[in-house]
């Protein structure tokens, strides 16, 4: 391909390049306005429900349902944030510490495992690989609900309620979604960066290792990032497994604002948002340090 | 060792050395997560064999739940539209978005970081908080939808709480969940080497071409799960709809999914048999479509297979 | 190649060191997990509490509630460790007050370990049906406070399944017409409470002269027949001389005469003073009594609802939102076209004991003590209406002391009182939940013309009748 890009270049270099300074003079500058324009209309539709969060969770719980709407509050409440971290029910400090060991554990556990299995499931051959990979997957098409109650007594069985462990270890164990997808990544990957690997004598364990695992990383990043997520607000496990309050996590904790006819609501956004804000830290440092400046050199010739 | 295969030897020993390999990798995990989620699948599928109230052991009825499938509960059907309808819609629209967003991220511009971490907002809001929140803004008087709808000159609609509106409400609400959609497919677009694409710019082609002669088909294999992904999610649809709907389905029964009628037959009427026999209805209804889609997948995915390059 | 010297140069990582790696990673994680949060598998209640001469321990749930209302059961708990120095009480388990509370209590039943006593929000009669409470009726009559005739027939009615008592009806909101006397004063009409109308056309009558609609829109409203809510509507069948569900012969009455006269009325009323249109009534505003979904703030409250029914806890609730104006009253349920006395009905709080408890006789004095001891520290906190009659009768809610002065709060808390006394059998299918969402389902398809009512009760009564046979013929 490059043999032919470079005889072409040959002949229309010329005319390309004419037509290239024409082009960009006005064109390159309008296309840049053009898409920040669009992310910004797309970025307002999108952070909207936040906003809305934010802002209820500065005003007065009675005026949290005015109507007309109110879109900014006030008077505005900063005390919020200091009720809610204190409210007896609601140990925020606490309920951080179970909520960062919880979701942690479980993206270690989760990245390690589908990483491997999705490797094995792309890349390495052997018999009765895609009956099982089938068979993985199907195990996401019994809706949770129904699988829960044997799930449970299992747990029961191995004496492990009241404890994290039924929330964790699974997670070592792989799961279906991340296994499926880092299948599919790994199989985008050039085979001949795999065959150089073998050939140089590398055994299948430093394949991975060294050569595939760093050729996914975005894929790896999204993996950690949505499994810190789901495990961040995942209350119905801890609700089922945990006994103690102490135990819970943040998005259990949330529930102490709700009562059986009215709900705190102000408190309720001040406290989800100080859950919210850990995750929008951690994101945005994560997305900035692997996707940006990531440049693959490809295979040559 | 007979030679019967006109390749050179050295490969046969490197191919059982492969599957080893592979099964070092593979079975040692995959046994664990079998023993540990086949169990409960396959109890499912016992359950929907028997009447079983959660409460007591389960009682053995054969056939029965499912040849009452439809006329146990009334709004069976109902369901199923429902459900059909949401995933035909929601599915297709969902890929387009994030696909669209995914390029729109992928671009080299000042404070891209910062979009994408604003895209991501509302995924990172606890779902609890969330919903509420999209419900006041779906608000059929004043909500922040039927006035941008005003502005452009359109009428505000009754959303959820018209039955004609409720369930495309529900996939709007969905699309502001594309957030893993969206970051697998932008993962996708960074492994796709720079230099492939700018020697195709060198031949002459705009950024159509490389987009569909390029791009899409190297995205392929991303393409193919986010797509199996959304089937799976759709079909399986249930908080938004049960926050939004109840038990019953509001308005009309027009938010009451497939799993809602799973879901209550459950834990509201202790009819676990019933609810696995409905589930079990379910998984056959999705490994269907999923096995047609890997099916077709080999004639449209961008798989480099070893057995090729060898 | 150039990635022949990257692969070279690379240090090398051997087999060993990886794989050395991996486990001791794995296993750290794996020995925190165990060691971490809360380290100690909880018993739950079938290990602890063994009956011992010394202390027994209990565990006790509730689906959830506020705050002040999860710690008012320690409250309640340590009061009665005073009494009882060798039973513990554990910290009441609060859940989060939704659905979710019958997964949980489901699961652990499966498994083995139910609390050891619970409050739940579905019927006793459904759970008793399958099994998985105990039967209170020999534990009710040795008790202290709660035997039978302790307890208004009509609520505990809701706890009776096949002549056996399955629960306690330990707070049972009851139900009544709520009226807004300063709107009544302005249109000269009296605001007595024994002027307010005793039938169904009086009631009508009446509502005509608050409705106003400014053409397509309604601007205020008299009363909206039954109010499309099928938790209140066995009360509108009963003050029509009939019922939605029997007991006694466990039949389901849906489609008979006074039910279908009942919704027909309803349909006509609708007609002539709504302009058949529920969807615009919807529209126009929030016809309850709380801030709605879509963040409306309720008509009554807003002065713009003249009538409308209400529970007793609304005595407390209608301050959620200031109202526009001061004097509101209560008055009995009109009677309808078939009827002959008025009745109320109630939403329950039901305390039980589920099958496994580790001890249920020591479970059941809690519960006992509860009913008329612990209420009242449970009643300061959220005035649920206490029902056992060895409650004192001077409890009223502080709240509306303070805003309407002591002597209505307890006037008012005297009728609600009263109201359970005539409340009419409601809660007390084994298939609750599901006739519900079916009435639920009619409901919005009669209102909405969408269906007819004879055929939508008649096709509501099928499957309802149908589901409870299916019942009865497992438990025979």
């Amino acid at each position: 391909m490059a043999q032919i890009a470079e005889t072409r270049v040959k002949n229309t270099a010329n005319t390309v390049a004419m037509r290239s300074t024409k082009r960009t003079s006005w064109r390159k500058p309008l296309m840049n306005l053009l898409r920040h324009l669009v992310l910004i209309v797309v970025s307002i539709a999108f952070v909207f429900p936040f906003y809305w969060m934010v802002i209820t969770a500065l005003k007065e719980n009675t005026r949290v349902f005015t109507y007309p709407i109110e879109w900014w509050p006030d008077p505005i409440r900063w005390d919020n944030f200091s009720t809610a971290i204190n409210y007896t029910g609601f140990p925020f400090w606490q309920f951080l510490r179970n909520s960062v060991y919880y979701s942690l554990s479980v993206t270690i556990g989760t990245v390690i495992s589908c990483a491997a299995v999705g490797y094995g499931f792309a890349r390495l051959r052997f018999p009765g690989r895609d009956l099982l990979f089938i068979l993985t997957l199907a195990t996401l098409m019994i809706p949770g609900i129904v699988t829960f109650i044997p799930t449970f007594v299992l747990f029961r069985q191995l004496g492990m309620l009241g404890t994290y462990s039924p929330l964790i270890l699974p997670a070592f164990l792989g799961n279906a979604f991340y296994i499926f997808m880092m299948r599919q990544f790994f199989q985008g990957l050039p085979v001949e960066l795999e065959d150089a690997a073998r050939v140089d004598g590398a055994g299948e364990l430093r394949t991975f290792w060294q050569i595939m695992l760093p050729l996914v990383r975005p894929a790896l990043l999204v993996m950690a990032v949505f499994t810190f997520l789901g495990a961040w607000h995942d209350f119905f496990s801890p609700l089922v497994y945990l006994s103690e309050r102490d135990q819970y996590p943040l998005s259990l904790g949330l529930f102490a604002f709700r009562s059986q006819r009215t709900t705190e609501y102000s408190l309720m956004m001040a406290a989800s948002t100080l859950t919210t804000l850990p995750l929008i830290i951690l994101f945005f440092f994560a997305q900035r340090y692997f996707l940006d400046g990531i440049k693959l050199t490809g295979i040559k010739g | 060792m007979a030679a019967i295969v006109s390749r050179p030897s050295r490969i046969s020993p490197l191919r059982r050395r492969r599957a080893l390999a592979g099964y070092l990798f593979v079975l040692p995990w995959i046994i664990s997560l079998l023993v540990f989620t086949a169990y409960p699948v396959l109890a499912s599928f016992y359950f929907s064999l028997t009447d079983y109230t959660v409460i007591e052991a389960p009682r053995w009825v054969g056939l029965e739940n499912y040849r009452s499938l439809s006329s146990t509960d009334p709004s069976f059907w109902i369901s199923v539209y429902n459900s059909a309808y949401y995933a035909l819609i929601a599915v297709p629209v969902g890929l387009i978005v994030s696909l669209g967003l995914a390029l729109l991220l992928n671009m080299q511009a000042k404070g891209i970081g910062l979009y994408r971490t604003l895209f991501y907002l509302p995924a990172l809001a606890p779902p609890v908080a969330g919903t509420i929140i999209f419900i006041i803004m779906f608000n059929s008087q004043g909500g922040l939808v039927n006035q941008v709808l005003e502005l452009v000159g359109l009428s505000g609609v009754g959303w959820f709480t018209d039955p004609k509106w409720a369930k495309l409400g529900l996939i709007i609400l969905s699309l502001w969940g594309v957030g893993v959609g969206t970051l697998v497919f932008l993962a996708g677009l960074k492994e796709i080497p720079q230099s492939l694409l700018e020697a195709a710019g060198i031949d002459g082609a705009n950024t159509w071409q490389r987009f569909r002669h390029i791009t899409l088909p190297l995205l392929t294999p991303v393409t193919l799960f986010n797509l199996v992904m959304g089937v799976i999610g759709s079909f399986q649809v249930f908080t938004s709809a049960f926050v939004i709907g109840g038990t019953t389905g509001r308005p009309l029964e027009s938010t009451l999914m497939y799993m809602v009628l799973i879901y209550r037959h459950a834990f509201r009427y202790f009819k676990m048999g019933y609810a696995s026999a409905l589930a079990v209805l379910l998984f056959l209804a999705i490994l269907i479509v999923t096995v047609t889609i890997f099916r077709t997948a080999r004639l449209w995915v961008f798989q480099e297979d070893e057995e090729q390059a060898a | 190649m150039n990635d022949d010297k990257n692969l070279k140069a690379r240090s090398t990582l051997s087999r060993r060191a990886f794989l050395q790696f991996a486990s001791a990673g794995a296993g750290l994680t794996l020995l925190a997990a165990c060691a971490a949060p809360g380290g100690q598998p909880a018993s739950g209640g079938s290990e602890s509490g063994a009956a011992t001469t010394d202390t027994v321990s209990l565990s006790f749930w509730t689906p959830g509630g506020s705050q002040v209302y999860c710690q008012g059961f320690g409250t309640i708990a340590a009061n009665y460790k005073e009494l009882n120095p060798n039973i513990t009480i554990e910290e009441a388990q609060c859940g989060t007050g939704e659905q979710n509370f019958n997964e949980v209590l489901l699961a652990r039943v499966a498994a083995g370990n139910p609390p050891d006593a619970t409050i739940i929000w579905t019927s006793p009669a459904a759970f008793g049906a399958r099994n998985a409470l105990v039967e209170l009726d020999e534990l009710m009559a040795g008790s202290q406070y709660s035997q039978k005739d302790a307890w208004p027939e009509g609520v505990l009615a809701s706890c009776i399944f096949n002549g056996k008592t399955y629960g306690l009806p330990v707070a049972a909101g009851t139900y009544a017409m709520f009226y807004n006397e300063e709107l009544f004063e302005a249109k000269g009409i009296s605001s007595k409470r024994e002027d307010f109308p005793k039938t169904w056309d009086e009631l009508r009558a009446l509502s005509k002269e608050f409705t106003v609609w400014n053409g397509d829109t309604l601007e205020s409203v008299g009363f909206i027949p039954w109010d499309e809510d099928q938790y209140t509507l066995p009360i509108w069948s009963a003050l029509n001389g009939t019922q939605l569900y029997d007991a006694e012969t466990q039949k389901y009455l849906l489609d008979d005469a006074g039910n279908l006269e009942m919704m027909e009325y309803a349909l006509a009323w609708l007609d002539e003073e709504y302009q058949g249109d529920i969807t615009k009534v919807n529209t126009a505003g929030n016809w309850s009594a709380g801030t709605d979904g879509e963040g409306r703030p309720p008509a009554f409250q807003e002065g713009r609802m003249a009538m409308m029914t209400g529970g007793f806890w609304l005595c407390g609730d209608m301050y959620a939102v200031e109202p526009t104006f001061e004097r509101w009253n209560v008055a009995p349920f009109p009677v309808g076209p078939n009827g002959s006395e008025t009745v109320s009905g109630y939403w329950p709080n039901w305390l039980v004991v589920p099958k496994g408890s580790s001890n249920p006789e020591e479970a059941f004095k809690y519960l006992d003590y509860m009913s008329a001891e612990g209420i009242k520290v449970w009643f300061a906190n959220v005035p649920d209406l206490p029902t056992n009659k060895n409650v004192s009768t001077d409890l009223f809610p502080t709240l509306m002391a303070e805003k309407r002065g002591e002597e209505v709060a307890r006037e008012v808390t005297d009728f609600f009182r009263g109201q359970l006394d005539i409340a009419t059998p409601m809660w007390n299918s084994p298939v609750q939940d599901f006739a519900n969402d079916q009435i639920g389902r009619i409901l919005e398809q009669i209102y909405t013309k969408t269906a007819a009512p004879a055929a939508a009760l008649a096709e509501a009564q099928q499957a309802c009748q149908a589901e409870l046979d299916s019942l009865l013929q497992q438990n025979a």
